[in-house]
């Protein structure tokens, strides 16, 4: 892992600052790849129904209605009713409320966290960096799932809890990630140069160390969004993640529980928006990786 | 080798411990406590002293973590609250067996299948044989098992009714767990399969050996396979704790009885002994699973043990 990140280090400080240049030669790259197209063009068309959602359907996400329980996809309700009588798309629509904040929340919160305890032990080294080696070891020593699970539990489970939870365990990657970098960019001649004119150790960080790292630290941003994806579906299938009425599309598989056999509307769109949504950050992510030509295996 | 091996147990030691510190502050400083949980009667102030202190939660933090850790080291990890007629050692032993069955037969799959298509592709890669193969890879990645599970138990169980749609009892009722399970890990196993086999033909070796003659078959088996292996097992191996851990869903799907369920039950109930069981003996199965391929790869690789040497 360590030794990945260090090779990687080269083909990134080669980067110019002629930055327009750098970004066409990115787009070029990205647009290449199709699957990176589509991951795109659904995120913008995720994030533009969960936003407008109220707007784009006639029903509410927590109107009940036995009346009309358990109907399969119509012309007034294409993807059929819930239990409650629920309009199905309604709630597929909401739900990608959800999961667009735990994606995005948790990925930012947990870069803002790893790259400063990132830095700091890469840099610093010493009592700092066994400091942060054991926090980084301390959570890689469970799978994140269980950690996240546990402290939901014990936090009572709601978004809010599933975000903390969630951010506590995704700052491991980026963390990783500069505190490899900065370790062997700090030995680099530009910064003893920097060192020995007197600036100090703040504004090498800021000016010498941190930009070499953004290609990758996007990267994993980006790398880290399916997961949380996943986690937020995953949990709120377990009940532990976004509490009812308010819909997500685990929960929304989970309800189906013992009617999914005769009704497969239930499982079937929830299922697929979380598959789509996974594959289109995954594309995303990829097509990332290839657009900055960052080579990393974490 | 013995000192690094020492040294590896040092650090595992260490980073049980501050698990086990996090684990247990984390469960008893919240509000709330398994006084609290499924009671159907409310409890009296005295029933609740009473429990306390028949478990010794009345006592400071930091002394019932002692008690906890003396114990923990003679594998005594306490009683669980909701199964007080056992101990957690037992009940662990007892559930370990499913989450084991299904987990590492679901490794097995994902492995065996994943590497299988991904020297497939390797060996013809940039052909049509290689493209749908690297697009199953993807597809099948992105599948979460819980998903797959529905999937597959709505054609093969309900409609087909090949299987069973849950439970426990018998073979019969793995397969589709095992399928559900080990398919989308295997599109992963396929993707690093097929980066690690073109790593390895890109180098010299395979060159000169096509020069020499050698052919295609014994290039692949004998020289890029070989070499290809050792990023693979270190890769491949720690998939077995990690997908025994991660049966949660998959458990949870088709109702196997396995310890990701108990985990879950264990947390809703705040049943402490019992999480901080389960979780310190999956750090553990983890840990030491991590030491091991460490280990295999310095005897699969001559390479590690002569920087060693001379190091």
């Amino acid at each position: 892992m360590s030794t990945a990140v260090s090779a990687a280090a080269p083909a990134v400080a080669q980067a110019q600052p002629r930055y327009a240049g750098i970004l066409a030669g990115a787009w070029r790259r990205f647009r290449r790849n199709k699957l990176a197209l589509f991951g795109l063009g659904y995120v913008v068309f995720i994030s533009f129904v969960a936003v407008a959602a109220p707007y784009l359907t006639p029903y509410t996400y927590d109107k009940i209605n036995p009346s009309i329980a358990l109907q399969g996809p119509s012309w007034s309700h294409p993807m059929g009713t819930d239990i409650l009588g629920r309009d199905m798309l309604t709630r597929i629509m909401y739900a990608a409320r959800p999961m667009l904040i735990v994606g995005f929340a948790t990925q930012l919160a947990g870069l803002v966290i790893g790259t400063t305890l990132g830095v700091l032990g890469g840099y610093l080294g010493g009592a700092v960096d066994w400091a942060v080696s054991r926090l980084v070891e301390l959570f890689s020593a469970l799978p994140w799932y269980l950690i996240v699970l546990y402290m939901v539990m014990v936090l009572s489970p709601s978004l809010k809890n599933l975000i903390l939870a969630l951010t506590i365990t995704s700052w491991v990657n980026s963390c990783r990630v500069v505190r490899g970098l900065s370790f062997s960019i700090r030995k680099l001649d530009y910064v003893e140069a920097a060192r020995a004119l007197g600036i100090p150790g703040w504004r090498i960080v800021i000016y010498h160390v941190l930009p070499q790292a953004i290609p990758l630290l996007l990267w994993t941003f980006a790398a880290g969004i399916p997961t949380a994806v996943f986690a937020e579906a995953g949990l709120s299938f377990l009940g532990m993640g976004v509490r009812p009425p308010q819909p997500s599309w685990g929960q929304m598989l989970a309800d189906a529980g013992n009617y999914w056999m005769y009704w497969p509307h239930m499982f079937v769109f929830p299922s697929a928006m979380i598959t789509l949504s996974v594959l289109a950050f995954q594309g995303l992510a990829d097509g990332l990786r290839e657009a900055m030509d960052v080579n990393v295996n974490i | 080798m013995l000192a690094y091996i020492l040294r590896r147990f040092l650090g595992i030691a260490l980073t049980l411990l501050l698990l086990s510190i996090f684990t247990f502050v984390l469960s008893r400083t919240v509000p709330g406590g398994p006084w609290l949980q499924g009671v159907e009667i409310p409890q009296s102030p005295q029933q609740v002293a009473a429990f306390k202190a028949k478990y010794g939660l009345d006592k400071p933090l930091w002394q019932q973590y002692l008690v906890w850790l003396r114990n923990a080291l003679t594998l005594d990890l306490g009683v669980p609250f909701s199964m007080p007629e056992i101990t957690v050692s037992r009940l662990i032993g007892r559930l370990l067996p499913y989450s084991a069955l299904v987990g590492g037969l679901a490794a097995t799959l994902a492995i065996a299948l994943g590497v299988a298509l991904g020297i497939a592709s390797a060996a013809r890669a940039n052909t049509w044989l290689d493209n749908v193969i690297t697009l199953y890879a993807v597809f099948i990645g992105t599948i979460p098992s819980f998903v797959m599970g529905f999937v597959l138990a709505y054609f093969l169980a309900a409609k087909l009714g090949w299987f069973p749609t849950g439970g426990w009892g018998g073979p019969r009722h793995l397969v589709l767990p095992v399928i559900a399970y080990g398919l989308p890990v295997s599109g992963g196993v396929a993707r690093w399969t097929r980066q690690c086999m073109l790593e390895a033909m890109g180098s010299d070796y395979v060159r000169t050996a096509y020069a020499k003659g050698v052919r295609e078959l014994g290039v692949m088996t004998r020289h890029v396979l070989r070499n290809a292996l050792i990023p693979m097992i270190t890769n491949f191996l720690p998939l077995f704790p990690g997908m025994m851990t991660g049966s949660i869903f998959i458990e949870s799907v088709f109702g196997l009885p396995g310890l990701g369920k108990y985990f879950v039950m264990s947390s809703t109930n705040r049943d402490y002994p019992m999480v901080l069981g389960i979780t310190m003996f999956w750090a553990l199965l983890i840990a030491c699973t991590y030491l091991v391929t460490d280990i295999l790869y310095g005897i699969i690789d001559p390479r590690v043990r002569i920087a060693e040497k001379a190091a």
